[in-house]
């Protein structure tokens, strides 16, 4: 574990590493802190740029990128109240009411510190389980594989709240844009419509980038000018009463432990990880009324649950090669477009790339916290910009971003057309997450069921009669009875009940 | 609240690119369970596409959402996609600066009131930046400007 840790660091603290980490944080909290663009698009928006790089250096900017994003999404929720991603949904309940008091400072202090707690809970919890993990996954066979990518799928459309169904044909629809391209065991091209571009199939990041960029920029310029930030936010006004420091230690370590567990689950990750660890701080409070006007737990709890979720979540995409999330799914892209297959020998065959971006993780939140803590007046200033100068920006960087990947027009023109299939379903309240997740999914699913039907010879209660196969596959037939029993109590009667169920952001 | 509502539109279209699909995959050889051919997973899944969706639609129908039904914004949807567009044409017609110009400029038709000047002012500078950075600092390889195909 030392010399791993050794050799990690030795990796990550070359000069070209540390810019680069240094470089994505910053990049990556830019683009979070802009309205209506999370982490995710901050990824496929830079994808792209690292193209240029070493393999190490571009996944530790990927991972720069990444959870910069997600804080910088934190500063939007607590100044704006208006969440980039669904995560930061949280953040705002108790956030915002904290800006309007005029401790917007403490709100943010607290969230980089609650940030960073969790951060190094996550990092520790990948070092401790990540090799343990791959080690188990070295003895999985093609059914185990289907069985757990089926199982993460189905918890990312159950376990999020949200209409089930939507969920499901999201999922399904990223699979069905998985199968577009050539087919791996027969090599016959499925869904090309005589395209050539179309043979690789579909380009993830044009998808990423219409479905999220194109689309979240669509549905925010409406409205844009009224947003206004009335408060200053000074160093000294960061300063956290000690009541306030009191208050959050309890609730860091929970959010932490909660998150840490979460995310390294396929299919749940973040925002479940927040949602639950605030909800857990309501459950244990004394005054429950403090929350949701301002309460400093509120913040503390579920920062640090997503951060630590956030690095669990690399436990999964790395060691077994499944990725747990839409951005995940980003990065297991980014991983193989590098030349690198994510999976059990990742470990052991790149021992550089796992344990020096394990190493650029820490360094990374220390540059999170640097660049936060006293430099949180120029992200403030990012978001007084008005955004009516900084969308055609974004727009224009999506277009040069995607086209100069292939230099293809032809991935232009898909930005356009998920562009508005994004803003479609958006608007009528279908999560694109779940699509992403299928999309990446989609061709390892197909082959693992494949090999492992031919392996049962065409009988499916072989698959089914493997202990550990049948035992995830039961797992995910479970949630899904859960899911459409509670659709169906819905469906008749108690309409007051979807008033109180947690709406997706 | 009108007829057809936005929801039932969407799952519609839904269901449409499902039997789309099944029809185009059953082109593909269907195999069998033990030996699956390409046109297995595309087949099942599309067929599943299409029933989840039409369950949608239904279920748009006969319980519609409480609320106002959602409707969209067309300004700055026709806008922005034809910001994108714009740079597909205008990059393979006339190179990386006038895309860059094209997609700014489209953009700003997004809201009402924009203004002339200060779009075209945004319009330049990004243009400048674009120029500047890919041609000074990146070194890349794509035409500047160009003259049709």
């Amino acid at each position: 574990m030392l010399e791993n840790m050794a050799l990690g660091f030795a990796t990550a603290f070359t000069a070209t590493n540390l810019f680069y980490c240094f470089l994505g944080v910053f990049l990556g909290t830019f683009i979070g802190v802009l309205p209506g663009l999370g982490s995710l698009a901050a990824i496929s928006m830079l994808l792209p740029l690292t193209f240029y790089l070493e393999p190490t250096t571009a996944l530790i900017m990927l991972g720069g990128i990444y959870y910069g994003g997600e804080y910088g999404g934190s500063i939007a929720s607590i100044l704006l109240n208006l969440p980039g991603t669904p995560s930061h949904a949280v953040t705002c309940l108790d956030g915002n009411p904290l800006a309007k008091q005029g401790r917007a400072g403490v709100a943010l202090f607290i969230t980089a510190i609650a940030s960073f707690v969790g951060g190094t809970v996550g990092i520790v919890a990948l070092m401790g389980f990540g090799p343990a993990i791959a080690r188990i996954g070295l003895s999985f066979g093609p059914g185990d594989y289907f069985a757990l990518m089926l199982l993460g799928l189905v918890a990312a459309v159950t376990v999020g709240g949200g209409s089930v169904i939507k969920g499901l044909i999201m999922v399904v629809l990223g699979l069905l844009l998985g199968t577009v391209g050539t087919d791996v065991t027969s090599g016959e091209f499925r869904y090309t419509f005589d395209f050539l571009e179309l043979r690789d199939g579909v380009s993830l990041v044009a998808m990423a980038m219409g479905l999220f960029g194109v689309a979240e920029v669509i549905s925010s310029v409406r409205g844009s000018s009224e947003r206004k930030i009335t408060q200053r936010v000074t160093l000294r006004s960061m300063v956290p009463t000690r009541a306030d420091m009191r208050r959050t230690l309890k609730p860091m370590a929970r959010g932490s432990s909660i998150g840490g567990f979460l995310g390294a689950l396929p299919g749940t990750g973040v925002v479940i990880s927040a949602f639950l660890a605030y909800a857990t701080e309501i459950r244990v409070a004394k005054d429950k009324s403090r929350f949701g006007k301002g309460a400093i737990e509120g913040i503390a709890a579920p920062e640090s649950a997503n951060n630590a979720a956030a690095q669990t979540a690399f436990i999964p995409t790395l060691t077994i090669g499944i990725p747990g999330s839409a951005t995940m799914s980003i990065m297991l892209g980014a991983l193989m477009i590098h030349g690198i297959s994510p999976g059990p020998l990742l470990v052991s065959d790149h021992p550089t790339v796992f344990w020096g971006l394990i190493a650029s993780f820490w360094i990374g939140n220390i540059f999170l916290l640097i660049l936060n803590v006293p430099l949180i007046g120029m992200w403030v200033r990012v978001l007084q910009f008005p955004y009516k100068f900084i969308y055609p920006v974004v727009i224009a960087l999506i277009c040069i971003g995607v086209f100069s990947m292939r230099t293809s027009v032809f991935d232009v023109w898909l930005v356009v057309i998920f562009g508005a299939l994004g803003y479609l379903l958006q608007r009528v309240g279908y999560s694109p997450a779940p699509l992403i997740l299928g999309f990446v999914l989609g061709p390892m699913l197909e082959e693992n069921l494949r090999r492992a039907m031919l392996m049962a010879r065409g009988d499916p209660y072989r698959l089914v009669a493997d202990p550990l196969t049948g035992t995830i596959l039961a797992i995910s037939g479970l949630l899904v009875l859960w899911a459409v029993l509670g659709g169906v109590r819905r469906w008749f009667g108690a309409r007051r009940l979807a008033k109180y169920s947690v709406d997706e952001a | 609240m009108s007829l057809v509502s936005l929801r039932l539109v969407v799952a519609t279209i839904l269901a449409a690119i499902g039997a789309a699909a099944f029809v185009i995959g059953l082109d593909y050889d269907f195999g069998s369970a033990t030996r699956m051919g390409p046109g297995y997973f595309p087949l099942v899944l599309s067929g599943l596409l299409t029933v989840l969706a039409l369950a949608e639609a239904v279920s748009a129908v006969l319980k519609p959402d409480p609320d106002d039904s959602p409707t969209l914004d067309w300004r700055p949807l026709v806008a922005i996609l034809g910001a994108v567009g714009g740079f597909a044409v205008a990059i393979s017609l006339f190179g990386l600066v006038p895309a860059f110009f094209v997609v700014i400029l489209f953009s700003t038709l997004s809201e009402r009131g924009y203004g002339w000047l200060p779009a075209t002012v945004l319009s330049l500078v990004t243009c400048f930046a674009a120029w500047l950075l890919f041609s000074r600092l990146l070194g890349i390889t794509l035409p500047l400007f160009r003259w049709g195909l």
